[in-house]
């Protein structure tokens, strides 16, 4: 080690800290109860920054954000909301701002996604079967949601001239699944579950609100992104895993955590120059 | 994994090689590395390579910087230096492929270099700085990479191997941009996935960024910009965020690509354009 090691370490620190900082931000997070939101939660609370869990009543983002607080020894804040309901996002919004009197980063991050990959009863899921009414929820949820959330949210940033969405994709946006992965030996073929088409379409949809919002605020100092992630590790079974493994250069999926470096990275100055980018974050699934 | 911002990004002890380090963004690409504590080994042609590495060595310290000032051009030296650097290194954790021939030999800002009238030669420079010098670097210093389970290859593209440059944006202007560089960036963006895909089991990463308009207004060179040419309004105002990027604005992507903060990003082109390529 060199004389100077220590003060230089010390440094460099203070350069990480203050490029990826988020001290004194407020960011909203929709499915912020669930596995990956809370996530992505703690990696803005480890950047100084306080995060709002947005989600439905039943998934107690009131309790997920004291266990948060907690665990982070950080202030956070929990709102049970429908975000498909305009009425109820612009409470939200009136919450927040009466609390914290700030919004400055998004994170569109709920969508319905059923596991099929554990799934015996999969029937519904199959395209010839598909209802209306899961296709009216999905997109509801997953597009709707995210353009009422961007509505409400975005236009509070772009009147302060500085803000941030970042919208979570999915491999899924950019490439097919591969319905394989989801079949169950000893079923016949018109009950094999499949992944729901309206995560595909949703997840593309999603890059597309990217785009147009990327243009659409970039004179108002909005920057939008998204990330398209890959499946993590959740207790899947394990042929599941097997088999989509063997999709993946790297050989595996994703740990929970992988993703916070991209949260990070977007929703801080460290990517000042980045409006409408998708940042596919899959192990390598879509590059052979 | 700790969740602390610091050590998310940390590059601190890696052993990093970057090409193209006396460049207008490769002298930033060596400081960001080096001001987080990064171990930097600075390869470069010009002369300004001795003055920064002198400056870098009192700066941040003899042990945390080296370099090798050499013409790329010379296949053999490149090669040689590579078989040096991995003889010397007990480990290689980060390359940057950033070098890049900007001026008249590959056809930059000159008539000469347009797609009628440019040479063989011209073109051929273009492949060898788009995918002849990443594949010799990436080939010595790859499987060093492999039997350490662990590396990060980062390409530095350009927006113009996903886009095409608009000839209206240089009509009337002294400044070009050869058809070469789009087609040689292009294929390192292949390689890239090439890459990626042939280490991803041997947790070897392989990424690109896509720089947009990080137009040269700080130093004259071959290829720098005066700060009120017409040219870089055509510019700015072509971009979403009606500016143009400033080299600190890729010290974000650099890091994250080079720490486990990517851990699971591998074969992409991560584009930092002010939003060109989005419209």
């Amino acid at each position: 080690m060199s004389r100077a090691s220590r003060p230089q370490s010390q440094a460099a620190n203070e350069g990480l800290r203050s490029l990826f900082n988020l001290a004194g931000r407020v960011a909203v997070i929709t499915g912020g109860a669930g596995l990956l939101g809370m996530k992505h939660a703690e990696v803005i609370a480890a950047a100084g920054g306080t995060s709002v869990l947005v989600d439905l009543p039943q998934a107690c983002p009131e309790d997920r954000a004291v266990e948060l607080s907690k665990k982070c020894h950080c202030d956070s804040f929990g709102i049970a909301a429908n975000i498909a309901n305009p009425g109820e996002v612009d409470a939200v919004s009136d919450a927040i701002l009466r609390k914290y009197s700030r919004i400055d980063i998004l994170i569109n991050n709920a969508a319905n996604n059923p596991k099929m990959e554990a799934s015996s009863d999969g029937e519904w899921s199959r395209l010839e079967n598909f209802s209306l009414e899961v296709w009216d929820a999905d997109l509801r949820v997953g597009l709707t949601g995210a353009f009422l959330c961007s509505r409400t949210f975005g236009l509070e940033m772009a009147k302060r001239g500085k803000g941030v969405i970042l919208n979570i994709a999915s491999d899924l946006a950019v490439i097919a699944p591969d319905q394989r992965l989801y079949r169950k030996d000893g079923l016949p073929e018109s009950e094999q579950p499949v992944k729901p088409i309206t995560y595909s379409v949703v997840k593309s949809g999603i890059l597309g609100l990217t785009r147009y919002l990327a243009t659409y605020w970039a004179n108002a100092g909005v920057r939008v992104n998204a990330i398209s992630p890959g499946g993590v590790y959740n207790g899947q079974p394990q042929t599941f895993v097997t088999r989509l493994q063997q999709l993946i250069p790297m050989g595996r999926m994703a740990n929970v955590d992988e993703y916070q470096g991209a949260i990070l990275f977007l929703c801080s100055d460290a990517s000042s120059y980045m409006t409408g980018a998708n940042l596919i974050i899959d192990g390598g699934r879509t590059c052979w | 994994m700790t969740l602390s911002a610091g050590s998310l990004f940390d590059v601190k002890k890696k052993t990093v090689v970057l090409t193209g380090a006396s460049g207008y963004l490769g002298k930033t690409f060596a400081e960001t590395f080096l001001e987080n504590g990064a171990r930097v080994i600075v390869l470069g042609r010009s002369e300004k390579l001795d003055s920064h590495l002198a400056q870098w060595k009192l700066t941040f310290g003899p042990d945390l910087v080296d370099g090798y000032r050499f013409d790329m051009g010379d296949a053999e030296t490149l090669t040689n230096t590579m078989d040096q650097i991995v003889a010397k290194e007990n480990r290689i954790d980060v390359l940057v492929n950033n070098a890049h021939e900007l001026g008249p030999l590959t056809g930059f800002n000159t008539q000469s270099g347009s797609l009628e009238n440019c040479t063989i030669e011209q073109w051929t420079r273009n492949i060898a700085g788009g995918v002849l010098w990443p594949f010799i670097t990436t080939q010595k210093l790859g499987p060093v990479m492999k039997r350490q389970n662990s590396g990060s290859i980062i390409n530095i593209s350009t927006m113009y191997a996903v886009v095409a440059p608009s000839p209206d944006l240089y009509e009337g202007t002294e400044f070009g941009n050869p058809a070469g560089y789009s087609a040689s960036k292009a294929a390192m963006l292949s390689f890239t996935r090439y890459v990626a895909s042939y280490w991803g089991k041997y947790g070897v990463r392989a990424n690109a960024i896509l720089p947009g308009p990080f137009s040269n207004i700080d130093y004259s060179t071959t290829n720098s910009v005066s700060k009120d040419s017409p040219f870089l309004s055509r510019l700015r105002s072509r971009t979403c965020l009606k500016r143009l990027g400033s080299p600190h604005e890729l010290a974000g992507a650099l890091l994250f690509l080079a720490s486990e903060a990517s851990s699971y990003v591998t074969g992409q082109a991560l584009i930092v354009d002010g939003g060109w390529t989005t419209t």
